[in-house]
């Protein structure tokens, strides 16, 4: 479909004039992250509430190598997509058996397991502090440090993202992983194996996050403690359901709203979660039936599933 | 030679033997049918021979290969499919989509995480045929949710055809049909004789006497009698199992 | 203990709602700081302590009422981001009125000191809890299985529609059980204040070991909350005695590896 794609492009060279290149990078970073995030949540049917899981340890890894071992950054982004889907590997093996409830609580567990390892392996992580220094790529001719410079390199991987996104939802393996959303006993039934497939959509989405994580990382020159916090892997899920879990394209608006939101309030007050959280509740309770259906069906006449 | 064997095969659920010691031979082409009074253990029996459970002792053959506990999704592949009781198809899909998921999973899957979906012509031919034989091809890209109840037990068949199978399993097509659907699926049962193997749950003794080849009658999960549908209609332990009811 | 506590609360909330209640964590802060609150403003602990749990339980309450009610028939993910926002709402109501640092509580002179048991002195406090907690549990568990309406409860745990069937009302029910969770989150966080303090951020670390306990004693399987709660609660003492940092780590390793062998848990129904 061509036109959210004209859209998109346009939103890429126009943002920087409306905010700061930081903002405007955090934002598609965001994006790459629901998208992850989405392939499991929209797609897949599964509530995976531990995504910072993989954003975060690919950001602590690709940002340990990149201060330490003075590794390539580009590499480095490779090795975070690695990472993200590592991690997602063994998460997802973890707790595909189990579905519903079980299924959100392990992932949150296990996103605890990770955060609490990362909070106390403070030798590595700088636990509370974070990890400083991480650096911007390097290739001569070309100074990343400048935020415009980076943020065409961020749209320049989002764009790539999207598309990578588009061919998977679009393939047999979108189709049976929304079969298995839609009926996962009758898809196991028709003959496919049910937990490989979950496992499969945890590791593609894994890989995105970790894309996400590193880029994050290098935006902010730091590795935060709550990349790989639950709070962070509720802003996911807030964005790609404020923006529609139902298209491809849904994370991408719901990352546009979240970050526009966290950012305008964490100037105005140091208590900005509290808004933040009632905003959740306000969605979750008005706006579910409302406002993001009809932006969803708007959203849906030019965009297909 | 028959096709599919059940050897002695029992499940139990703790202190309730839902199926016990059950010996079947289909023959290859027939239509054999499974009646019996409600709680006999004939879903339980489909959920045996089609993976969804492990047996609790007994042996199931397929095609002469030892399939006991091979899981569901394994099932599928060795050929044989099945229709369920309470409807139980993809809502959200497209009626084609529906079958479309079924016959993919019989393809090679090449190219699966990249290839544009709508590019597997024989995937596409096998699922749009799927629904000419149910006669639902005029209303292949409405959603499943949206058609009625009858349509959705029509998509249930089609979802078991377009897999391509060797077997069908069918637990109750007509239920919750009209008359007038119900001859219509009667009709359709009769059309796919034949082309496939065919073991039929059915509580409409109709719909039973007139398609079957054989007839096995179980009872509070054992099999009291097995014959042709005449040896049946005259078996005096059917009758007294089923109290009222063997409608000739 | 106090993990079997928060287990069985949880447990019953999602074993009954059969929602994803992340907000228990929370609940279980706001006890604590109730507690610390009404004993300074009543200079009593004792009443504080009978008082603070009851404050939760009225707010799960209205939480249900206000709130999840609507929710039920929403889906998980509406849900989770329901009491997510809850909880982070919750968390830094705390900081809002208490201040972000935190603080440190001392129990009643009654208990404070050492008991000998013969074989080591051991905080009479934490005697106290462990035995406090016990009868909670113990209390609640007969509530559960002895009484008419925990006998509907734990029905309702295995099959809704029977039990609205049957007459009863389903939404009263099921207001009624946040608040018991509530209520048990509540005096978990409201016995521990004077052994842990007061910190905003017990409330998230308190729900992923809840969650672990559920996980592992099996979702509505109330004995299995319970009997997981001592485990890992036991667990982790022994673990901290050697390990000190890595105690939290710990549980949730341990999870994995036992989710690993055995998915449904320690006594889950597979």
């Amino acid at each position: 479909m061509k036109r959210p794609l004209i859209w998109i492009l346009i939103s890429i060279l126009l943002l920087p004039l409306v905010v700061r290149p930081a903002i405007a990078s955090e934002i598609w970073i965001f994006a790459i992250f629901g998208l992850g995030a989405n392939l499991l949540l929209g797609y897949s049917g599964l509530l995976s509430f531990g995504q910072s899981t993989f954003f975060g340890s690919a950001a602590y890894v690709a940002g340990w190598l990149m201060k330490i071992h003075g590794v390539n950054a580009f590499l480095a982004l490779g090795i975070g997509v690695g990472v993200g889907a590592a991690s997602a590997a063994v998460v997802g093996y973890l707790c595909v058996q189990r579905s519903g409830l079980y299924f959100i609580m392990l992932t949150f567990a296990l996103n605890q397991l990770f955060y609490f390892t990362a909070y106390q392996w403070t030798s590595v992580t700088g636990g509370e502090d974070g990890m400083p220094g991480v650096p911007r790529p390097e290739f001569p001719g070309i100074d990343f440090k400048d935020p415009v410079v980076y943020y065409a390199l961020v749209s320049f991987l989002f764009l790539i993202s999207l598309f990578l996104m588009r061919k998977i939802v679009e393939s047999p393996l979108g189709r049976i992983l929304q079969a298995i959303r839609e009926n996962e006993v009758r898809a196991e039934a028709v003959g496919y194996n049910v937990p490989r497939f979950k496992l499969l959509a945890f590791v593609i989405g894994g890989a995105f996050s970790g894309l996400a994580g590193v880029l994050y990382a290098m935006l902010f020159g730091i590795v935060p403690l709550e990349a790989i916090s639950f709070v962070f892997s509720g802003n996911v899920v807030f964005a790609t359901l404020i923006g529609g879990s139902g298209s491809l394209y849904g994370p991408v608006i719901g990352s546009f709203v979240f970050i526009w939101l966290s950012e305008s309030m964490s100037t105005v007050w140091a208590r900005w979660p509290l808004l933040l959280g009632v905003a959740f509740v306000l969605v979750v309770l008005f706006l579910r039936g409302g406002v993001v259906e009809a932006w969803h069906k708007l959203f849906l006449r030019f965009s297909k599933r | 030679m028959s096709l599919l064997e059940t050897r002695s095969i029992t499940k139990s659920f703790g202190a309730l033997t839902a199926v016990n010691g059950v010996s079947l031979a289909i023959e290859a082409g027939s239509l054999h049918s499974i009646i019996g009074p409600n709680g006999a253990g004939k879903t339980t029996l489909f959920n045996l021979l089609t993976g969804t459970f492990p047996p609790t002792s007994g042996r199931i053959i397929f095609d002469q290969m030892e399939i006991t506990g091979t899981p569901a999704s394994r099932i599928a592949h060795l050929g044989l499919a099945r229709s369920y009781q309470r409807t139980t198809v993809f809502p959200a899909f497209s009626l084609f989509d529906n079958v479309w998921v079924s016959s993919f999973s019989r393809s090679k899957r090449s190219g699966l995480a990249w290839r544009n979906a709508n590019t597997y012509p024989e995937v596409a031919e096998r699922a749009n045929q799927a629904l000419r034989d149910v006669g639902l091809e005029n209303k292949s890209k409405q959603l499943a949710r949206e058609i009625s109840h009858g349509e959705q037990r029509q998509l249930e068949l089609a979802i078991a055809l377009a897999a391509a199978p060797r077997v069908l399993l069918l637990d109750e097509p007509a239920a919750g049909l009209s008359p007038e659907e119900t001859r219509k699926m009667v009709a359709l049962v009769r059309a796919l004789k034949g082309r496939y193997t065919i073991v039929l749950i059915e509580h409409k003794m109709d719909i039973i006497m007139s398609v079957s080849d054989r007839i096995s009658v179980m009872h509070f999960g054992s099999l009291i009698a097995e014959g042709t549908p005449a040896e049946i209609q005259k078996n005096p332990e059917v009758r007294r199992a089923y109290l009222g009811g063997v409608a000739v | 203990m106090l993990y079997a506590l928060m287990g069985l609360g949880l447990s019953l909330i999602t074993g009954i709602l059969n929602i994803p209640n992340f907000a228990h964590g929370a609940l279980f802060a706001v006890g604590a700081y109730f507690l610390v609150s009404c004993a300074l403003f009543m200079g009593n602990f004792w009443v504080a302590l009978v008082v603070a749990p009851i404050g939760v339980a009225l707010l799960g309450l209205v939480i249900e009422y206000a709130g999840i009610r609507r929710l039920y028939a929403a889906g998980h993910d509406y849900q989770l981001l329901f009491t997510f926002g809850l909880a982070l709402i919750l968390s830094e109501s705390i900081i809002l009125v208490w201040g972000p640092i935190g603080s440190s509580y001392l129990p009643p002179d009654v208990l404070r000191g050492g008991a000998d048991l013969g074989f080591t002195m051991y905080p009479k406090y934490r005697l106290f809890v462990m035995v406090a907690a016990g009868l909670l549990v113990f209390a609640t568990w007969l509530f559960l299985e002895k009484t008419r309406y925990g006998a509907i409860m734990r029905a309702g745990i295995e099959n809704k529609e029977m039990v609205s069937l049957l007459g009863i009302d389903i939404k009263m029910l099921f207001t009624v059980a946040f608040g018991l969770g509530a209520y048990l989150a509540g005096i978990a966080g409201a016995l521990i204040a004077p052994i842990r303090g007061l910190n905003p951020g017990m409330g998230p670390d308190m729900l992923g070991i809840a969650f672990v306990v559920v996980a592992l004693g099996g979702l509505g399987n109330l004995l299995g909350a319970i009997a997981a709660g001592l485990i890992i609660g036991i667990a982790q003492a022994l673990v901290a005695a050697y390990w000190t940092e890595a105690s939290t780590v710990v549980i949730y390793a341990v999870m994995a590896v036992i989710l690993l062998v055995r998915p449904q848990g320690l006594f889950g129904i597979r």
